[in-house]
């Protein structure tokens, strides 16, 4: 089967494309590019694409996949000299693999959060070593509260950015201006945020 | 520049303001001469859909000493975000405060727009009226089919242009390089686009009013600004300026594909139709360049939908040979075809069943009235058995669901014509159920949609009584009072809206301080329901001392009216006549059949000359 694995970075005003609209832009960008995808049976049908977990609006990444299906095999790097020369700003793939890293795999992600003001490192301790986290999530039934603490991984200070590594499944989810919202409930605002998504994780940690 | 990322994070749907699509056209602003603003009044998945945006987009870029860029207006909490945080409006492209081009050209697609181009100019700090605005201050134009009766804006509007835009922008272009260059006034510059043909400079013309509030005289002020200004057309269609690349927009728009303009004119003549009026006279394009045009533009935008763009694609003559070659194309590339304003025949629905690969939608039919009288009054020359018998086709062809469309409030009309509608929708679901099973599949939908007319000039109802408010609200309910089938599913549409869209579409420029008396009320997105208020409009009117009463009133032959001195080719008799055979219900033959003698055969082209 000629599966093959894109790695893609969206940066700049990119970020602020929707998933869906993405996933339309790749589609287009792939017919363009005259890469032949798979397309499925039936009615209607559509190309064989799977994306990984959607990036937020509004956040930029250097470590996004989608995986294709392909009618035939291809040459990796003409496959990504194709499709990079057809793609609009900020929308870049950085890799293409026949060898897939299965995005099914995915649970954690790392983040890059810039805010406008750094907390102390006490804050950070003292905000981990709450037993509970409570936020109050927004659903169509109303407010709820919910306890976030379980899905922070890490969160680390570095310098003028802040690290963070959260739940990123499909049963577990945690972005991080949700952390930063919980920041401020426990006592820090941290302003006005850039948020990058850095890296996936599988359950043991290890890079994907 | 100011911290966009602070805004965009806080609003619906950003990318609406970021620009930065594929097939954006990125120049150096310090390196061209001329920077132009192209403005689309309402919000960016509207404008995008534009056609003729993507046409003068496409060809003032052409240009190098030109750089052409977009802005459309924002959306309510994207208006509160520039406010607040001080920024004026900006272009697309660059980011640039709209202040800061040389001209700025709106497009006049509908007259609810016009709200919203004066909240665009006042975000970009840019003074409303014409004449407050200084040497180094943009030059603020407009074109589109609202151009054709541009009194309503004209203390708002440096100059329009009138017609087709292809040829004219350019020479407007040029002028102005050399204006600039030679270090001109505003007014020397107006002084010298007057001179072009279809140019409209409403400051070098005095109106002057009668006791009841008709027009006494109009006439131009200036050596430069000539007593009649003809519109403009592209003759030779066949080898018109066609884009290669369409911008491909993230966002979901309305008309998110490649579109081919196969013809421009209609050679029907319905008698409520401007399109059909002042685009004449029929011009097209052949399938081989249509063809040409499509592969690029595959080639370009990576798009999977085509559709073909007319006012009436079935009177294309090269249908047949353009539908075939284009489906073998279509099909190779996995792109869908889309086939509005097409007549359903046999023919229609076989090609449709073979484009439209997804599982059938609705089939349209556009009636446009109830009763044959009135289909003969507004010379739309089909007749209940044709109807019903394209219902029968296309149930029998798999279709379940039909769509009418009329219009209630037309001239000559009364109460017993508009049942008419509700009948025709009930003879539609009786075709499906006189059906042998086998031969149609279980169950109906009849979807009855009414809109209220509107009177529009360079009509042969240019002179007609719109229907007031509680008329159109009657008609609406005699409509609804006769429909008894549960198949059948009505709509109709804010009388309201109808009024205000007629009094701007047949309005003089005295309504311009209406207009701004609305603007400062808080009017803007007039077409959205998120923002008509026709509260706002009323204590306008009150305010200003005006009754909109007199702009939907019907006009004698004998008067001025505050479009007359536009030449569209079509003459005033044609129009006189047409009317009059309306009142005994008479009809007139199509362009192809007969020729009418409309006047179009002036511009020396196209059907005329067939």
């Amino acid at each position: 089967m000629s599966k093959y694995s894109f790695r893609y970075e969206k940066t700049g005003l990119a970020k602020y494309i929707s998933h869906l609209d993405f996933v339309r832009a790749i589609n287009r960008a792939l017919r363009r590019a005259h890469i032949p995808v798979k397309y499925s049976q039936g009615f209607n049908p559509h190309s064989l694409l799977s994306f990984g977990m959607p990036l937020p609006v509004g956040y930029t990444s250097v470590c996004e996949i989608f995986e294709a299906e392909l009618e035939r095999d291809m040459d990796e790097n003409l496959i990504m000299e194709k499709l990079n020369s057809t793609l609009p700003d900020g929308i870049r793939i950085l890799e293409v693999s026949k060898v897939c890293p299965d995005i099914k795999k995915i649970r954690y992600a790392k983040y890059i959060i810039k805010p406008e003001f750094m907390p102390g490192k006490d804050f950070v301790k003292s905000f981990l070593e709450n037993d509970t986290i409570v936020i109050d999530k927004k659903t169509k039934s109303g407010i709820k509260e919910k306890d976030i603490k379980k899905d922070i991984k890490e969160i680390n200070l570095c310098g003028t950015f802040i690290e963070m590594v959260l739940s990123a499944s499909n049963t577990a989810n945690l972005k991080p201006d949700v952390v930063a919202a919980a920041f401020k409930k426990y006592g820090f605002d941290l302003g006005f945020c850039q948020y990058e998504r850095v890296m996936f994780f599988d359950e043991n940690l290890n890079k994907i | 520049m100011f911290d966009l990322d602070r805004i965009l994070s806080r609003v619906q749907k950003p990318a609406r303001y970021t620009g930065g699509e594929l097939n954006e056209v990125k120049k150096d602003p310090g390196k061209v001469k001329i920077r132009y603003c192209f403005c689309f009044p309402d919000v960016y998945e509207i404008g995008m859909s534009h056609l003729g945006m993507k046409i003068l987009y496409s060809i003032i870029n052409e240009r190098e000493d030109t750089y052409c860029e977009r802005a459309f207006a924002p959306w309510f909490d994207m208006e509160e975000e520039l406010v607040k945080n001080n920024i004026p409006l900006f272009s697309l492209e660059t980011k640039t405060p709209l202040n800061q081009f040389d001209l700025l050209g709106f497009t006049l697609q509908y007259e609810m727009s016009y709200s919203n181009i004066l909240n665009m100019l006042k975000l970009s700090n840019i003074p409303l009226l014409s004449k407050d605005r200084k040497e180094g201050d943009p030059f603020v134009y407009a074109g589109g089919p609202c151009a054709y009766n541009p009194e309503p804006l004209a203390d708002f509007m440096d100059f329009y242009t009138l017609g087709e835009g292809e040829e004219i922008t350019n020479e407007v272009l040029d002028v102005y390089k050399k204006w600039k260059e030679e270090g001109g006034t505003r007014h020397e510059f107006l002084c010298k686009i007057a001179r072009i043909e279809g140019v409209y400079v409403p400051s070098f013309y005095d109106v002057e009013y009668n006791d009841d509030g008709t027009i006494k005289s109009f006439a131009p002020n200036n050596e430069y600004a000539k007593p009649k200004v003809k519109k403009r057309i592209i003759k030779d269609l066949e080898n018109v300026y066609y884009p290669d690349k369409f911008i491909v927009p993230y966002m979901d728009i309305v008309h998110d594909r490649i579109m081919l303009e196969v013809f421009r004119g209609c050679i029907r003549g319905c008698r409520f139709c401007q399109a059909g009026m002042i685009y004449r006279p029929v011009r097209e394009k052949s399938p081989k360049r249509l063809l040409s045009d499509a592969k690029k533009l595959i080639e370009s935008t990576g798009y999977e939908e085509i559709s073909l763009s007319s006012l009436s694609t079935s009177d294309y003559t090269g249908f047949k040979e353009l539908a075939e070659k284009l489906l073998c194309v279509t099909e190779s590339e996995k792109i869908n075809m889309s086939l509005p304003s097409l007549r359903v025949d046999n023919f229609s629905l076989e090609l449709m069943d073979k484009v439209q690969k997804v599982r059938k939608s609705s089939i349209t039919l556009a009636p446009e009235a109830g009763s044959q009288r009135m289909r003969d009054v507004i010379n739309k020359q089909v007749t209940k058995k044709d109807l019903l018998k394209s219902a029968e086709l296309a149930f029998r062809g798999g279709w379940t669901s039909i769509k009418l469309y009329f219009m209630i409030g037309l001239p000559y009309e009364t109460l017993e014509d508009v049942v008419e509608i509700a009948n025709l929708g009930k003879e539609v679901v009786d075709v499906f159920y006189t059906l042998p099973k086998e031969e149609r599949k279980r169950g109906v939908n009849v979807t009855l949609s009414v809109s209220s007319f509107v009177p529009k000039p360079f009509t042969p109802f240019q002179w007609a009584r719109q229907n007031t408010i509680e008329e159109l609200h009657e008609k609406q309910m005699a409509v609804k009072k006769n429909i008894k089938s549960k198949h059948i599913k009505y709509n109709y549409h804010e009388s309201k809206l109808s009024v205000l869209e007629g009094v701007f579409a047949r309005g003089d420029r005295r309504l311009g301080k209406v207009l701004l008396k609305a603007h400062e009320l808080g009017a803007k997105f007039d077409s959205w329901n998120e923002g008509f208020d026709m509260e706002k409009w009323e204590k306008a009117f009150l305010e200003c001392g005006m009754d909109y009463s007199f702009y939907t009133r019907e006009r004698s032959y004998e008067e001025i009216l505050p479009w007359d001195f536009i030449d569209i080719g079509i003459t005033k008799k044609f129009l006189q006549s047409e009317n009059e055979r309306a009142k005994n219900a008479q009809t007139t033959p199509n362009c192809r059949v007969k020729c009418a003698s409309c006047g179009a055969a002036v511009f020396g082209g196209g059907v005329c000359f067939e």
